[in-house]
């Protein structure tokens, strides 16, 4: 199916391509030539989700869009995408995301081009993973996303850089790795059992269908089930394997850390909710009491780490790792009002979290320093940024009118008519999140201005035109899902019900 | 020896003519560098052609009384070691000159040893095979020791050559002991007569150490743990140029041996030798993969990396023992992909490392590499580009290789699976050794004088060849295909 008698997915995932090819061209010595090149194909991009967004049915089930087409027949794999309202929401999050990060990219100097080159191949990446249906050509976009990002961080970032670079590739290498040897196993299972043939057998939705009947065998469904697991608890990162993530946003420069946090993550908890249960309903019933514990403990600990944290990039990671913990425990619940809010709460961590480190960048970029300690007073000599910087600090606690409290919220209800302890003591911690962040604004906003800042003199303005463009779209994005989260929810009906469906959950 | 016999090893019997015509050359008209390059191009190009044209007629017969077999496999074997032999050439031109080393013996030795390897790649009797296994190895000693003048050099040839030597005589016991259980050194006839004895489920001792003696020589060559000792020196030490050749000419030729021998004529044993492939998999995987994380030497670190390799690629040949028949093609396929893809992006990895070596006495230390991206950004890239292919990331040819064998041990099952996790996890660790060289050349800065290469243009036709291949090997299925011929020529 197209858009306007075009292949709209197609050119949403390649055009980010046809920039970074356009910005490689130019020459090196016109940096203003560059960033235009790449706002624009970004904002192209951005425009033609948009336009997805608008013209996609939301009342239907199953996938729309459609692009399909035999890559290498031999094994059965297709280049096969297509969206649901789940994938168009992550698109949009995605494209959003990156014309911003662009645009916040100001205080890079260094390289350039290819800077921006590796940003457009990065979004390219991102973007197929959300719309890839065919679980080879998934995890081909899955890695595609890794070697950018390593490069944004490691030639891009603070001091310590290569140990934090390393440290994101690894961990997400051996998970991913292992997610290939599940991607094959389920491929395999498959074709055995349609007589040796390789059709269909990396096409989500004919595995689907099969795992639907139940014809994956439930020892298999344990072990391939670990093994992607593993893949996407990494990248979300769930508690025991989010070390790698303080690292990676302390040392990456902002834009890196808003894709990061605002994709990234995301992909992690996409697979699960794409992949992970579908394929595997029973291993994923077996093991989602685990799960919700181990989303529990992330719940908690990122809170009260959260609290001691003396750097505001770290501050702002390890609360990461406690709103992630929210959408792995909307998952792993599985119910309607639950799934719900943990996708929404997958949109606002973007938001919010995207919004918090632009925030962050805009004083470092001033300061070059991000240590809570040396701030103070802020609210006086930068007002505007003090106010946003609130404003993102409330939603982000989850006050109700904000995009931020409908996730949370639609979680608790959700895991409370399945376990009402476990939402309890997801509840106590917005209290905590309330403390940890009210603490770090009060720090860093009011009081008397600190002698570090008032050393700074003149160079400590207020926030630019730009940087406030880099912010506002997310600020509106975030009221107007608070207000209106009907506009979300109704997309993901179809995905929503299609997930309870697959995990064998009965759905009114 | 009829004409028939001749134009059915012609790709073979050209190689021979093009390595004589080389020296010939060399001799009327002495110290003609470019004279000597072009001339084996040019041959290199000519039996290309001929392997190209027979292959395309569709030929599969057998010649010399049955000792010599083209088949697809034949094909597919000779066309990349021709790439090997054009590929080596074109990187040795910068390399050689400056350092004084004579380049019309270079082409004449390395087109001989290719000619070995070609004809390793068409055996069909146990004897022509180990013949032809030397004529490809003792080529390869004097191109290890062709710097003579540098003691590394003349260190890693010697050690090269003792453990070579060493290793020929035991796989050659091991020959012995088959053809004196089967009567036969043919292929077929010895495939038959172990068919025999496979079904009465008893192997006598005497096989046994055949069996024995035939893995281990043949685990030297392929330089799988623990029979990898001489490679790390041999590589080191060997000029840049040289050891390119040597990591993957000398490895697809063991590669070939093992397909036509473990394969071919020792294939009804399979679940005897299978447990071994898989103890030397793991353990060469593994250990070739650690201690390549310690490497500060970048030939040497590529060096331990290449018998990692050596390891992904047993994984396919356990694959092929521990699959069922319907699999065996694809095991073998996988075998044929994982060489091919590995031969251009080793190669190219090589070449960039001669390619700073141009200016003699620059060091393969990592540190050659701080700064690479920024001071020379097209050879930055293209080693960043080999580097991650030989990581496995996807689109690149690297990902497609591992992506293959992965599949054929996942569908064998059993422990061969277990082979599959293990060869990840394994990846997963390449990766920190491989992308501390891409550290090393995006994110630090340079240090010391900056090291001038500016490669000649045959130089970088080789370059830009390697690094064309690396880039859509996988994402064309046409590539498949044709390794899937190849490996339906050893489908029984």
């Amino acid at each position: 199916m197209s858009l306007f008698g075009l292949p709209i997915l197609a050119l949403i995932t390649f055009l980010p391509i046809v920039g970074a090819a356009l910005v490689a061209i130019l020459p090196s010595d016109r940096p203003d030539w560059i960033r235009r090149a790449a706002l624009g194909t970004a904002l192209v991009v951005w425009v033609l989700s948009l336009l997805l967004l608008a013209a996609f049915a939301s009342g239907q089930a199953g996938f729309q869009y459609k692009e399909a087409f035999d890559w290498i027949p031999s094994f059965g794999i297709q280049y096969k995408v297509g969206v649901d309202g789940l994938s168009v929401l992550m698109v949009v999050l995605t494209t959003t995301l990156t014309w911003i990060s662009i645009l916040a990219s100001g205080p890079i100097h260094d390289r350039l081009k290819g800077y921006m080159v590796t940003f457009l191949i990065l979004e390219v990446g991102m973007i197929g993973v959300f719309v890839a249906l065919d679980l080879f050509l998934f995890y081909i976009f899955w890695e595609i996303v890794l070697v950018p990002m390593y490069l944004i961080i490691g030639i891009w970032g603070g001091s310590n850089r290569i140990y934090a670079t390393m440290k994101f590739v690894l961990y997400t290498l051996v998970g991913s790795l292992l997610m290939l040897v599940a991607i094959l196993a389920t491929a395999f299972a498959y074709q055995a059992a349609h007589g040796g043939s390789w059709v269909g057998a990396f096409d989500y939705e004919k595995l689907q269908q099969f795992a639907q009947a139940g014809s994956f065998g439930n020892n298999f469904q344990l072990v391939a089930f670990v093994a992607l697991f593993l893949a996407f608890a990494i990248k979300v990162p769930m508690f025991p394997f989010h070390t790698w993530l303080p690292d990676a946003h302390t040392e990456a420069p902002t834009a890196g850390s808003v894709i990061l946090a605002g994709v990234l993550l995301k992909l992690g908890a996409y697979g699960l909710i794409r992949f992970a249960v579908p394929l595997y309903p029973y291993a994923a019933h077996t093991f989602a009491g685990p799960i919700i514990v181990l989303s529990i403990i992330a719940i908690v600990y990122g809170a009260v780490v959260s609290v001691v944290q003396p750097d505001l990039k770290r501050l702002v990671a390890y609360s990461s790792v406690s709103h992630m913990g929210f959408v792995t425990l909307g998952i792993f619940v599985f119910s309607a009002p639950a799934l719900q809010g943990a996708i929404l709460q997958m949109v606002n961590h973007g938001l919010i979290t995207g919004g918090l480190f632009l925030l962050v960048g805009v004083i470092y970029e001033r300061t070059h320093d991000r240590t809570i300690a040396k701030m103070g007073g802020l609210a006086a000599t930068m007002p505007l940024w003090s106010t946003a910087f609130g404003f993102f600090i409330l939603a982000s606690i989850g006050l109700p009118g904000l995009s931020g409290f409908v996730g949370e919220f639609l979680v608790f209800v959700g895991s409370f008519m399945v376990a009402p302890v476990v939402s309890v003591a997801a509840i106590a911690v917005m209290v905590l999140a309330a403390t940890y962040l009210l603490w770090m604004f009060q720090r860093v906003a009011f009081g008397a201005v600190s002698d570090f800042l008032r050393g700074l003199g003149d160079h400590l303005t207020d926030m630019t035109g730009v940087e406030a463009v880099t912010v506002a779209p997310l600020g509106i994005a975030i009221v107007v899902l608070g207000l209106f989260p009907s506009l979300a929810l109704d997309l993901l009906s179809g995905p929503v019900r299609g997930f309870l469906v697959a995990a064998g959950v009965p759905v009114g | 020896m009829t004409w028939s016999d001749l134009t059915t090893a012609a790709p073979v019997v050209l190689a021979v003519l093009v390595a004589a015509a080389i020296i010939v050359v060399d001799i009327a008209v002495p110290g003609r560098r470019k004279l000597a390059t072009g001339v084996a191009l040019v041959g290199m190009a000519i039996v290309a052609a001929a392997t190209i044209l027979l292959g395309l007629s569709g030929r599969h017969e057998t010649a010399f009384g049955g000792a010599y077999t083209l088949d697809g496999l034949t094909t597919f074997l000779d066309l990349l070691f021709v790439a090997i032999a054009v590929l080596t050439i074109l990187f040795a031109t910068d390399y050689l000159e400056p350092r004084g080393l004579p380049m019309a013996e270079f082409a004449a030795v390395l087109v001989f040893a290719i000619t070995g390897a070609m004809l390793v790649a068409g055996s069909a009797d146990l004897l022509l095979l180990f013949v032809a296994l030397e004529l490809m190895v003792l080529p390869g000693y004097l191109l290890a020791g062709f710097a003579r003048n540098d003691p590394y050099s003349t260190e890693g040839a010697i050690k090269y050559f003792l453990l070579g030597s060493f290793s020929s005589a035991i796989l050659l016991f091991g020959l012995a002991y088959v053809w004196g259980t089967t009567g036969s050194t043919r292929i077929s006839d010895v495939s038959a007569a172990l068919a025999v004895v496979a079904s009465s489920h008893s192997i006598q001792p005497g096989l046994a150490m055949g069996l024995a003696f035939m893995t281990t020589g043949v685990a030297f060559k392929m330089a799988a743990v623990p029979f990898h000792y001489w490679t790390p020196d041999a590589y080191q030490g060997s000029p840049t140029p040289v050891t390119a050749y040597l990591s993957v000419g000398p490895k697809i030729g063991a590669f070939a041996i093992a397909l036509r021998l473990f394969v071919g004529a020792l294939g009804p044993l399979k679940a005897d030798w299978l447990p071994v492939v898989i103890v030397l998999a793991i353990a060469t995987m593994t250990l070739g993969n650690l201690v390549a994380i310690t490497q500060d030497n970048v030939k040497r670190m590529l060096a331990y990396s290449s018998i990692a390799h050596t390891g992904y690629i047993l994984v396919g040949l356990a694959a092929f023992a521990g699959g069922t028949k319907g699999l065996e093609t694809q095991a073998i396929q996988s075998v044929l992909f994982y060489g091919a893809a590995y031969t251009f992006m080793n190669m190219g990895a090589f070449a960039v490392i001669a390619a700073l070596q141009r200016r003699p006495g620059v060091s393969s230390q990592i540190s050659t590499f701080a700064g690479l991206g920024r001071r020379d950004p097209w050879l930055g890239a293209l080693m960043a580009l080999f580097l991650l292919s030989l990581t496995g990331i996807p689109p690149l040819a690297g990902f497609w290789a591992k992506a293959y064998v992965i599949v054929a041990a996942v569908q064998a099952g059993g422990w061969v699976t277990l082979l599959a996790v293990v060869a990840m996890l394994n990846a997963a660790a390449a990766a920190f050794y491989y992308l501390r060289v891409v550290v090393y050349m995006y994110m630090r800065e340079p240090e010391g004088q900056p090291v001038v290469s500016s490669p000649g243009a045959l130089f970088r036709i080789g370059l830009a060849t390697t690094g064309i291949v690396t880039l859509v090997f996988g994402l064309f299925p046409a590539f498949v295909t044709l390794a899937s011929n190849a490996a339906s020529a050893l489908g029984s």
